[in-house]
């Protein structure tokens, strides 16, 4: 066989029919060299001595191969140089029979080089067909990926803050070297993270407290950001993570410094307030209402004599309370659950060894944010003062007495002073009347003058007790609202201290929900205070028994209301009953009766009646009743 | 000396004492002069002609017991009998031992003013 030199830019060089004129046989082989020379590959076809069998047009472009470089190696050919194992690569190929592919480098052009056995019409493998494909542009982009991917990843790197990409089921995709060494501990925030990437778009960040081997305790705020690759539509999230441990512990240093100070700062008020209720006597204490917990500062402790710590209960506390003054002081505390209201409220201790305190107790009632009602407040220790104010008040009351008797003997000698003297001039012209008549002749124009007189001297002394009775009762009657209870709570804490120094034992039984009645206050106040001091007095010389004193308020039928004072003492036989509340009566020495008197008066002002009723026992009860207040 | 002609003062504030009283002590058969004020008798021809005083012992300006200590310190011995409204024990023990011949309390019978005048005339 003979290779016919053909001319470089005609198309296929290589094998010819040369084997006879096949007509057919030719035009296949057009038909193939037409192929290969439009193919942009380069082909090459090697002999099994690795010489040039043929090339295409593409070879002769690309390689600059010519119709003479037909039967040379490419061994010998510079433009193959970056294949210096071919001919063993290509022996390979015809001894397995297996393609090859091989990256080849030629100038500034990449190819893969894909070497196949060639095989003849016998099917023997006679050579190697060579195909170049050119990768230098797929290589390019490639390089390029690379290189923005190196550049990225060394971008990341440097970012001393972790970053790490997680897939929509937070499996870790990707993460900077920041992330690595930081041995962060997904697994734990697992599901904070499911419920954070669980939202739609916006994600709120996270703190986080994690303990970080050899480097302690930090704390750090993850946020999340979604990444939406173009083209990609897996979901993707890019967790960054921010390192406040700094900013936190500088803060915790100055919280630390802050509470440090300000620790100090309450210890000395602490120090300050313990001596100064050391020194007043007076302790401080805390009810939370709901659940009946009591907190008392150590003073309080020492006013009670119990040990300090002991837990305080309101039964603890009543066993030091004195059995008179329980009753009130419990009716205290009830109001004093339902209303919240601020409160005052004096009482007495009697301690183990039968001594006896004084107390003096104010609360302050608040509400915390709940709306659960809370007691604060102070007690004080009296009893100093309370026993001197006893002494001097027994020395009051003494010389109040006299004062009162004095002022009443006056009184009552200028109001006798007022009346004698028409009584007086009554008697006398009534005596000269009947004188006159009885003369001989009568002198009837005498005796009609006298009666003039009489008469004109009567009235003059019902005009002196009707001025009298002004004296005592005001001509206006004021119209309020009033509730009897408050009234009567009202002058019984007036007269406490007064009733104490008496040993009368005070009690209230007064109605829940009491209607309101209509009139004047202070009156109404004046008559329970009257009624009081009455009953009072009327035990002042009972020794055999409690000198019990009850007030009572009650709702009569809806449409009155009724006060009643009852007392222990000598009690009012039947027949002073009646007489007793006329004016002027008076089973006392001393006294003129004007107060009951006055009292009813006022009492039948306000369209209701006074009176009195002896008791079951010893005693006698005082009872006034009033129309409620009438609805418009 | 008949009682008729004895003329008894009477020195009271009160018109009805003023007024009552003369009569009365006219129908008793004596004569009677009746004055406003204790200064208003000094002041008064009738000093040295009153055989009997009924004299009121709380008055504005002179008082009963002062008109006592003036007609003794001038020297008229004039039988007092005090007519008080005051019913004080103790007034009236200290009146009385002042050389008050009576007293009588307001308001008074006539058998009880009757008494102490003839009394007191005696």
């Amino acid at each position: 066989m003979t290779a016919q030199p053909v001319a470089p830019t005609s198309g296929w060089n290589g094998f010819r029919a040369v084997n006879g004129d096949d007509a057919a046989g030719r035009a296949a082989a057009a038909d193939l060299t037409n192929i290969l020379d439009t193919v942009e590959v380069p082909v090459v076809v090697l002999r099994r001595d690795f010489t040039i069998a043929g090339f295409n047009k593409a070879t002769a472009d690309v390689f600059r191969l010519s119709s003479s470089d037909l039967g040379r190696a490419p061994r010998g050919i510079s433009r193959f140089a970056g294949l210096p194992r071919l001919e063993e690569q290509c022996s390979e190929v015809i001894a397995s029979g297996v393609e090859a592919r091989v990256d080849f480098r030629e100038g500034d052009s990449w190819f893969v080089l894909r070497i196949s056995p060639y095989a003849n019409g016998e099917r023997q493998i006679s050579g190697t067909v060579l195909t170049f494909t050119n990768v230098t542009a797929f290589r390019a982009s490639i390089d390029q990926v690379i290189y923005e991917r190196e550049c990225t990843k060394a971008i990341l790197n440097a970012v001393p803050d972790p970053l790490v990409v997680l897939s929509a089921d937070q499996r870790i995709q990707s993460g900077n070297r920041a992330f690595y060494s930081m041995f962060f501990e997904l697994a734990s925030l697992r599901t904070r993270l499911k419920g954070m990437l669980a939202g739609g778009h916006a994600f709120q960040p996270v703190e986080v407290d994690q303990d970080f081997p050899g480097e302690g305790r930090r704390r750090l705020i993850l946020h999340a950001h979604p990444l939406a690759l173009p083209g990609h539509p897996e979901r993707r999230v890019l967790l960054t993570f921010e390192d406040v441990t700094a900013g936190k512990q500088a803060e915790a240093a100055n919280d630390l410094r802050a509470i440090a100070e300000r620790k100090d700062g309450l210890r000395r008020s602490e120090a300050f307030l313990a001596e100064a209720q050391r020194l007043s006597l007076t302790g401080s204490f805390s009810w939370r209402v709901s659940s009946d917990e009591i907190t008392w500062s150590e003073q309080l402790y020492r006013i009670f004599e119990f040990d300090p710590g002991m837990p305080v209960t309101l039964e603890l506390i009543g066993t030091r309370v004195h059995p008179e003054d329980r009753p009130l002081l419990h009716d205290m505390i009830e109001r004093a659950r339902d209303t919240g209201t601020d409160f005052e409220h004096e009482h007495r201790l009697q301690m183990p060894d039968q001594s006896i305190k004084h107390l003096h107790m104010v609360a302050h009632g608040i509400r915390d944010e709940d709306g659960r009602l809370e007691y604060i407040g102070a007690v004080q220790d009296v009893t100093a003062r309370r026993l001197s104010e006893q002494a001097l008040g027994k020395a009051q009351s003494e010389l109040a007495h006299v004062a009162r008797v004095s002022a009443l003997s006056t009184l009552t000698a200028s109001i006798a002073h007022e009346v004698n003297q028409p009584l007086s001039g009554i008697i006398t012209n009534a005596s000269t009347c009947l004188r006159m008549l009885a003369a001989d002749p009568p002198d009837l124009d005498g005796a009609r003058e006298t009666a003039r007189r009489a008469i004109r001297d009567g009235n003059r002394a019902s005009e002196v007790i009707a001025r009298v009775r002004t004296l005592f009762t005001k001509k206006e009657l004021a119209t309020e609202s009033v509730d009897l209870n408050g009234a009567t709570r009202e002058v019984t804490a007036l007269l406490l201290s007064e009733l104490q120094r008496n040993d009368v034992s005070l009690q209230l039984e007064l109605a829940h929900d009491l209607p309101t009645v209509t009139g004047d206050r202070i009156q109404l106040q004046q008559v329970i205070l009257n009624l009081v001091r009455n009953a009072s007095d009327a035990m002042a010389a009972v020794d055999d028994r409690p000198r019990q004193l009850l007030i009572r308020t009650e709702d009569e039928d809806g449409d009155r209301v009724r006060v009643s004072v009852r007392d222990a003492g000598v009690g009012v036989d039947p027949q002073s009953m009646t007489k007793l509340l006329d004016a002027f009566y008076t089973t006392k020495s001393d006294g003129m009766g004007i107060g009951l008197s006055v009292s009813r008066s006022i009492i039948e002002r306000h369209h209701g009646r006074l009176w009195a009723e002896p008791n079951d026992g010893p005693g006698a009860t005082f009872l006034f009743s009033i129309p409620v207040t009438q609805r418009a | 000396m008949s009682p008729k002609s004895s003329l008894v003062s009477v020195v009271d504030d009160d018109e009805s004492m003023r007024e009552a009283l003369p009569d009365l002590l006219r129908q008793f058969g004596f004569a009677a002069e009746a004055f406003a004020s204790a200064e208003a008798f000094l002041a008064s021809e009738f000093v040295s002609k009153t055989s009997c005083l009924l004299l009121d012992v709380a008055m504005p300006g002179m008082s009963g017991p002062d008109l006592q200590q003036e007609l003794t310190r001038r020297r008229q011995k004039i039988p007092i009998v005090f007519i008080t409204a005051y019913g004080d024990a103790s007034v009236l023990r200290r009146l009385l031992a002042r050389g008050a011949v009576r007293c009588l309390v307001k308001p008074f019978s006539e058998a009880a003013l009757l008494d102490a005048v003839s009394a007191v005339l005696k």
